[in-house]
């Protein structure tokens, strides 16, 4: 499903530029994520990837300004030639739902178990939109249909009485029913077995090229990223470490952290990362990966940059943080 | 047993237990149970003392006094006062009229005004008009009802002369039983409206850091907007439980309230026959109030069971 | 699945969105001195609860050092509704006798009746709750079914019923306070048992044949400390309230002296009516102020439960 060729990188739909997230605890200061920069083109997925606890979803929640009060932000986030990040929260409110669209890890949770499904998705109609209520719910309930939901009373059911696959789709469902121009999906298969994951994931591709939207995917799981993503990110400990066409990152890992996370798959013979992930909360100077590292030299005390691979034959530049490039 | 016939199984069982102990306590307790059963210092003939005592089965073992009571019980009889010289019965549901005029209408507005504004208060806890208004309404809950009632009887009353000291009027009319009755229903209201804030912000405090809530602003919902479409209802469900168990402590503190006013309700006439050792009033008071709070539970565990979808599909 | 080398410190990411919820960004205080620096820095839960420990030391300590502080023994008799001057803060009652003495013995009463209401009640409420909550079952369906009863009686109503015949001393009546308040404390202590039973540690102490009583008693006990310590704070509170309204409908122990009772010898004996504010006003602040800081501490304990249940 991956497509080379897509818009030109010098007009990205977002730029998130130089992000840095840390959060004040009584531990300390976690810092979540360090410099991170993307670019999200428009009708692509760019799925970022990375172990449980690497700021992914830091990341992706921070977009939207979604964060925890403690949380500090610096950096820009351009969309629409606005920095999001120096939104009001009235302002905020305007794009969430409406032009960028959020589905969280947890469906059972993330819904009001005491709303029925369809007013639960008609919400962002009534609110952004100001739709009778009546209206609202018969689009609710024609978008359940796309999501081949629309029979056993599923629309008129709590959330309760749904299990965590259909409760997932109702999400998808609230979150696109206003044709957002972007959709982050925060770990979508998470919870849910390996054949729901993957159905789900590809309605989620598949909605989002009927719409033309982009789809910024969250995950840990490699083989799904590869399957529907255009591009991948690779995250390290709160860093982006590696950015190409999802095949190409797949089939020749440039970073020694991609490397490794590839060889841990069953596929390539569970090979485990020697050593343990370095404190969030007092981080080493240098690169992140270092202490555990195959290739590791001196210079690698020293935190590298971001630098541009060229790959003629991939239709696509790499990024790639290491000093081997 | 199904969970309703379970819990209409334990109101019944409530109701049972807590007549079953109206009657041993006035013949369980020290003293002659005629005297506890008919109060203390009433004059009467010797003669007639031991009609009395025939009459009320006092020489018949407990079973059959037992049998007895539930008899009168059901017949709506609940004793004779020689105080008062008139039928338990009537005093009480004579009174208790002026009680639920006082009490009802400030319940309800003391549990609606506090649903809403201690929502609120839990929603934006971090302001600083809310937290004074938390600090306010708590030194409030903490107060003993009649003491504060004391005070603005003897400010507003005594002092300034704004409102009458006694009773429910004077002439009898619309506006003189407002004026009579503005105070002790600010009070009242204020008192429930305290306790329903505390509970509620509580409640809502619990539930705004819920990933529901989240996905609601993540949707585009703004502020109050999430409050009210999405945790209110949420937070009131768990806590309705709790607001009518409330509602036998608020009685009582209506109670107190009418003391202090010297209002003609069930708080007068319970004070006067505890002065008077009045015991047929009191007990039957016992009784009368007892089945309104245990009615009230019955009200909200029906209403939360239709409110709350969990419960009804299960 | 492709997940590896789970834990790239989750615990302190998991950690960070949960204590967002309570504190903000905590700036360096610009006070002068390190106190002020400090309550700077505090939140306002803290900061209250702070005040609630500092007034509840205090009347601990009113009651512990009565004989201490009291400038007057408060039976011995002086003259008679004397307004408060030099020689009694507080003025005379209507026997001539300090008022100030009377409320600093009276707390003794006050704390002695709430705490022995609040004890009693969490024993019973405890033992119900721990054995409800580990054997469940039928001993936990009878008991909650007790439970539900002993809940809607109405409490002050029975109290004065019963206080009427009785004419009780005051240990008395914090006696049956006690046993009509444990019903919270059972819940709670139920629900926190129910959790405990089910851990690893406990079922498999189970299976090794320990006796029921020694794991309630070595293992579930210790974990529901922290949850009853709020409910018994709490319960103080409502008994305070509760002793003190049955004083001033008169039917506490004449003998001794609660706030309650010098509430209602002002009530009855002429104070209100003569104007003798101060005569009811310090007693009834005394029970306001104490009870607003057990609720205060009670309250602060309650919510760092709720905090850390939400966290795990």
């Amino acid at each position: 499903m991956s497509r080379l060729g897509a818009a030109p990188i010098d007009d990205p739909l977002l730029r998130v530029e130089g992000l840095s997230v840390s959060f004040d605890t009584a531990m300390g200061r976690v810092r979540a994520a360090q410099d991170v920069c993307l670019d999200l083109l428009k009708g692509e997925t760019l799925a970022i990837v990375g172990e449980t606890g690497c700021g992914k979803s830091v990341v992706a929640n921070s977009i939207l300004q979604l964060l925890p009060g403690n949380a500090s932000v610096q950096g820009r986030v351009i969309f629409s030639g606005r920095d999001l990040l120096s939104l009001s929260e009235r302002e905020m409110a305007e794009i969430r739902g409406r032009e960028i669209a959020i589905v969280f890890q947890n469906p059972s949770l993330a819904l009001n178990p005491i709303i029925k499904a369809e007013e639960q998705i008609a919400e962002p109609l009534q609110i952004h939109s100001h739709l009778p209520r009546s209206l609202s719910i018969q689009m609710a309930k024609d978008m359940l249909r796309r999501l081949r939901l629309g029979v056993g009373g599923v629309a008129e059911s709590y959330p309760f009485q749904l299990s965590g696959g259909m409760n997932q789709r109702v999400m998808i469902a609230a979150a696109m029913i206003l044709s957002p121009r972007i959709i982050i999906a925060d770990e979508p298969s998470k919870g849910l077995d390996r054949l729901l994951a993957r159905q789900v994931a590809e309605e989620l591709s598949g909605l989002r090229d009927k719409m033309d939207a982009s789809l910024l995917l969250i995950t840990h799981d490699l083989l799904l990223a590869r399957d529907i993503s255009d591009r991948i990110s690779v995250m390290y400990s709160g860093e982006v470490v590696e950015t190409g066409e999802s095949q190409a990152v797949f089939d020749h890992p440039l970073h020694p952290y991609t490397k490794a996370l590839l060889d841990c798959l069953p596929q390539r013979g569970f090979h485990p990362i020697p050593g343990a992930s370095p404190s969030m909360i007092d981080p080493p100077g240098g690169c992140k990966f270092y202490p555990r590292c195959r290739y590791k030299h001196d210079k690698c005390m020293q935190r590298p940059d971001m630098t541009e691979k060229r790959c003629p034959n991939e239709g696509m530049d790499r990024e790639v943080r290491c000093w081997l490039y | 047993m199904s969970l309703s016939g379970k819990k209409a199984l334990r109101y019944l069982v409530a109701l049972f237990l807590i007549f079953s102990l109206n009657f041993a306590i006035p013949r369980s307790m020290p003293g002659d149970p005629l005297t506890n059963l008919l109060g203390e210092d009433v004059m009467l003939t010797d003669s007639y003392v031991l009609e009395l005592r025939a009459k009320m089965g006092l020489d018949r073992s407990w079973p059959e006094q037992y049998l007895e009571y539930w008899r009168d019980i059901l017949k709506l009889d609940l004793g004779y006062s020689f105080h008062l010289h008139r039928s338990v019965s009537d005093i009480i549901f004579e009174r208790m009229k002026w009680t639920l005029l006082l009490a009802v209408p400030a319940l309800i507005l003391g549990a609606v005004l506090g649903a809403l504004s201690g929502a609120r208060a839990g929603w934006k806890s971090g302001s600083c008009i809310h937290k004074m208004e938390t600090a306010f309404f708590l030194a409030i809950y903490c107060t003993p009802p009649y003491f504060l009632s004391l005070i603005v009887l003897y400010l507003l009353s005594f002092k300034a002369g704004l409102f009458p000291l006694k009773g429910f009027y004077s002439t009898g009319s619309a506006v003189d039983i407002a004026h009579h009755l503005f105070l002790p229903m600010t009070m009242m209201t204020l008192f429930s409206l305290s306790r329903n804030y505390m509970i509620m912000r509580g409640s809502v405090l619990q539930e705004k850091g819920s990933l529901y809530a989240a996905f609601a602003r993540a949707k585009g919902l703004y502020d109050e907007e999430i409050l009210f479409r999405h945790v209110f209802k949420n937070a009131l469900l768990p806590i309705i439980t709790l607001l009518a168990l409330d509602f036998g402590f608020i009685l009582s503190g209506a109670l107190f309230i009418e003391i202090v006013f010297s209002m003609n309700g069930m708080g007068s006439l319970i004070y006067d026959a505890l002065l008077s050792r009045d015991y047929p009033i009191l007990q039957g008071s016992f009784l009368i109030i007892t089945i309104m709070v245990i009615s009230a539970n019955l009200l909200a565990d029906l209403l939360y069971s239709r409110l709350d979808p969990r419960v009804r599909w299960q | 699945m492709s997940e590896i080398n789970p834990g790239l410190d989750t615990d302190a990411i998991a950690m960070a969105i949960h204590e967002g919820e309570e504190s903000k960004c905590k700036k360096d205080g610009e006070g002068r001195t390190a106190l002020a620096r400090f309550i700077k820095k505090t939140s306002w839960a803290a900061k209250a609860s702070g005040l609630g420990l500092a007034l509840f030391s205090s009347f601990l300590a009113m009651a512990a050092l009565s004989s201490l502080l009291a400038p007057y023994d408060p039976w011995i008799r002086f003259e008679p509704y004397l307004w408060p001057g030099e020689e009694h803060l507080l003025g005379t009652n209507d026997l001539g006798q300090d008022i100030l003495s009377e409320l600093i013995y009276g707390s003794r009463v006050s704390l002695i009746v709430g705490f022995g209401a609040a004890l009693m009640a969490t024993i019973i409420g405890t033992t119900i709750g721990l054995f409800s909550g580990y054997f469940k079952g039928t001993v936990d369906e009878i008991l909650m079914g007790l439970t539900d009863i002993f809940l809607m009686i109405p409490q002050i109503p029975l109290i004065i019923v019963l206080a009427a015949f009785l004419r009780p001393s005051f240990w008395m009546v914090a006696l049956l306070m006690g046993s009509l308040w444990w019903t919270s404390t059972a819940r709670v202590v139920r629900s926190k048992a129910l959790q405990v039973s089910e851990m690893g540690y406990v079922r498999a102490k189970r299976a090794l044949g320990f006796s029921s009583l020694h794991i309630m008693l070595s293992d579930v006990l210790p974990n529901i400390c922290h949850v009853v310590m709020p409910k018994f704070l709490l319960s103080i509170a409502s008994a305070m309230i509760a002793e003190a309204s049955i004083s001033f409908l008169g039917l506490g122990d004449p003998a001794t002296k609660s706030w309650g009772m010098m509430i209602n010898f002002a009530f009855s004996r002429g104070g209100f009516i003569n104007g003798y504010w101060w005569w009811y006003l310090a007693p009834g602040l005394c029970i306001t102020l104490f009870v607003m800081s057990v609720v205060l501490v009670g309250h602060f304990l309650e919510e760092k439960e709720i905090s850390t249940l939400r966290s795990e």
